[in-house]
């Protein structure tokens, strides 16, 4: 394929292309009541709104992004031509989608927060602060503006946070490991690029994934346009983002790795590592498999840059672990082919309050992440990969087996640490798991591009 | 053997379905109403008829042109398609496997093909292997979901798979004489027990439909 030119940053939502890397952040959750004050709240944020211009001026301290449910686009009165162009799942929303995703049991509307579960959220408003100070103060300037239109109603907000330690933002999750490595790259996208990230070529180098995985109106890995809305121009430029909130069990985490962690002749450590791919700290198991490197995880050239060919039977990297499920790579052959429109870009901070090691905690601590995955379409990317992938095992040839960390186990349920038979290494079986993080609700999100945000304030969306 | 994959055997049946201006209602929405009553799973008929991996019964009305330049074209009759992919190898085998479906399940053979021309009803075997293989068109390509293993072989290894991997959760970090002494038993008793029957080794997580049948994974329709 050729390459294409730089896209329009100036016109796409700089929360598309980029992790921002600002260590705070508040999502406001909105319905409009008026379609008319919404659409003057909207040309009042729309200046407000970051871009993905580069920041050649140096960081901003805070960034300010929207993204609209289809009840929200409804509530700005578009034509219904329009709103029945959207692809189904957007338009059912997550809710209606929870026995496709495995969203039952535990996972399953009912037990979500009362926020998801009333299906009035109608826009979801991310602000991000460089500091607590920087994200008060953008949030206080946003609410003015809302308040100032009557343009929306506020329903709650999230707060969520990267760890900080000694001063220092980190990129760690409450169960302890590393995360936010390897989001996909896509043709077009500036953005400081390394191996292991786009798609895998058949000379063993990767290359950017088609734009149009991640942003509609470009083609996609098959060549062709991603299913979206019309008029075109309201489409082009944005993308889907499915949003959950995932509560993490702590407690129930620590409990049971500390128990398999005694059974297990590789160490607690070692085993934390099987069920993810990685050790806490960030190494690649397929890279290190005995012991934690810095100089590996530091390094661009090799902290995303593997493959499983070579690890076919598992007893570097599980076949099981969450890494090699949600990004198989070489793992099901063909080169890689397979996984190419399975990619999602993930956004997503922790919420709640660090515990360290020693601290007591509990299940019913709020503590958690907002996992955010960005995606052109929500029904051959994210939905596949949370149906199969996640929940399911067929693809890696675990049959039922589900994702250790993420899956709907209900109690039952196993995933296997396959071993060489040496001292350190012995193969594992891990039963009878837990819920470790369960969803307590979300949506399905379209973020437009700045043309069809001044479309929607302007009231402008024309279908024909 | 382009109908071959190894042992199993891809089936494709196309029967003409009855053209009855009197019938009422007419036979094709007589075979969809019956089709629609059939369960899926361990309770499905075809669980019953041996040597069925999977198999699916499809009306199909008609073909429409799609391509240029445009031209209006359409099948003789519509058709009743029944593929089934079945433990055998070459055409005796194959003869074989539908003396085995009139013998098992003739009762639904009959409530179904009955409304298809020539059936000449399952109770006499060699008439209505003659016509099944007289509907028979090429496979040419077909999915590949078992791995040239017979039914039989694949219920017993996923029976295998799933008793070694309990035991194994049971039993690991026990010691070792105690540990080979149990594993003895087990293998003895795992030899012993039963063959599974067919449609109940798959998930049993999964959601029940609007008719109250099983579906391990629901799909959403253009994930492909």
């Amino acid at each position: 394929m050729a390459i294409m030119s730089k896209l329009n940053e100036t016109d796409i939502q700089g929360f598309v292309l980029r992790g921002y890397n600002l260590t705070y952040a508040r999502y406001f959750y909105l319905h409009f009541e008026d379609a008319a004050r919404a659409r003057k709240l909207i040309a009042r944020l729309l200046p407000e709104i970051t871009t993905g211009q580069r920041w050649d001026g140096g960081k901003p301290r805070s960034t300010v992004n929207i993204a609209f449910t289809h009840r929200g686009l409804a509530a700005f009165e578009l034509p219904i031509a329009t709103l029945i162009s959207f692809p189904v799942e957007f338009q059912q929303g997550m809710k209606k989608r929870a026995a496709i995703l495995g969203d039952t049991g535990l996972n399953a509307p009912e037990h979500w927060d009362e926020l998801w579960r009333e299906g009035r959220v109608h826009a979801w408003l991310g602000i991000q602060g460089l500091t607590s100070s920087a994200l008060d103060t953008a949030s206080t300037e946003m609410l003015a503006l809302i308040e100032e239109t009557r343009g929306a109603v506020v329903l709650d907000s999230q707060d969520a946070a990267s760890q900080v330690i000694a001063g220092k933002a980190t990129t760690k999750e409450h169960f302890g490991y590393t995360d936010g490595f390897g989001n996909p790259d896509y043709l077009g996208v500036e953005r400081s690029t390394q191996p292991g990230q786009g798609k895998l070529m058949p000379d063993g180098s990767w290359a950017p994934l088609a734009t149009g995985e991640l942003l509609l109106g470009y083609a996609d890995e098959a060549g062709e346009l991603p299913v979206a809305p019309i008029p075109h121009i309201l489409a082009s430029n944005g993308t889907f983002m499915a949003y959950r909130k995932l509560h993490q069990n702590l407690a129930s985490f620590r409990a049971y790795l500390e128990e398999h962690g005694r059974q297990y002749g590789g160490g607690k450590e070692k085993l934390a590592a099987k069920f993810i791919g990685r050790w806490r700290d960030g190494t690649p198991l397929e890279l290190s498999p005995d012991a934690e490197n810095q100089a590996i995880v530091q390094d661009p050239q090799r902290s995303t840059n593997f493959t499983y060919g070579a690890d076919g039977d598992g007893t570097r990297c599980p076949v099981g672990a969450h890494i090699r499920r949600v990004h198989p790579r070489d793992a099901f052959g063909f080169n890689g082919k397979l996984i190419d429109r399975r990619r999602v870009t993930r956004r997503g901070l922790p919420y709640g309050k660090f515990a360290d090691e020693n601290e007591p905690v509990s299940d019913s601590d709020d503590r958690g992440i907002i996992f955010m995955a960005l995606n052109a379409n929500l029904s051959r990317q994210f939905e596949f990969v949370q149906q199969q992938w996640i929940e399911y095992g067929n693809d890696a040839r675990l049959g039922n087996d589900k994702d250790m960390l993420l899956g709907n186990h209900g109690g039952h349920g196993k995933f296997v640490v396959q071993g060489d038979g040496s001292q350190t290494n012995p193969p594992y079986v891990c039963t009878a798991l837990p819920n470790f993080v369960e969803l307590r609700g979300g949506d399905y999100f379209f973020i437009p591009s700045i043309t069809a945000l001044g479309m929607l304030a302007m009231g402008l969306v024309d279908p024909r | 053997m382009p109908n071959n994959n190894g042992c199993v055997y891809g089936l494709t049946i196309l029967s003409p379905i009855l053209n009855d201006e009197k019938a009422t209602p007419s036979h094709d929405l007589q075979i969809r109403n019956y089709l629609a009553t059939l369960p899926t799973g361990e309770t499905s008929p075809f669980a019953h008829a041996p040597g069925t991996h999977l198999c699916r019964l499809v009306v199909m009305d008609d073909v429409i042109y799609v391509g240029m330049p445009a031209c209006e074209e359409h099948l003789k009759s519509k058709y009743l398609i029944f593929e089934s992919n079945l433990d055998a190898a070459g055409g005796a085998g194959l003869e074989s496997y539908l003396r085995g479906l009139a013998q098992a399940i003739p009762q639904h053979l009959d409530a179904v093909w009955s409304h298809c021309v020539g059936y000449p009803g399952a109770a006499n075997a060699e008439a209505f292997v003659r016509y099944m293989k007289a509907c028979q068109i090429e496979t040419t390509f077909f999915f590949a979901a078992v791995n040239d293993k017979t039914v039989t072989e694949t219920l017993r290894a996923l029976q295998t798979q799933k008793a070694v991997a309990d035991f194994i959760a049971r039993h690991q970090g026990m010691e070792h004489a105690k540990l080979k002494a149990e594993f003895l038993e087990f293998a003895t008793r795992l030899n012993a027990e039963p063959l599974p029957r067919p449609g109940t080794m798959g998930s049993r997580t999964g959601e029940s439909d609007a008719w109250g049948r099983g579906r391990g994974i629901k799909t959403g329709g253009h994930n492909e």
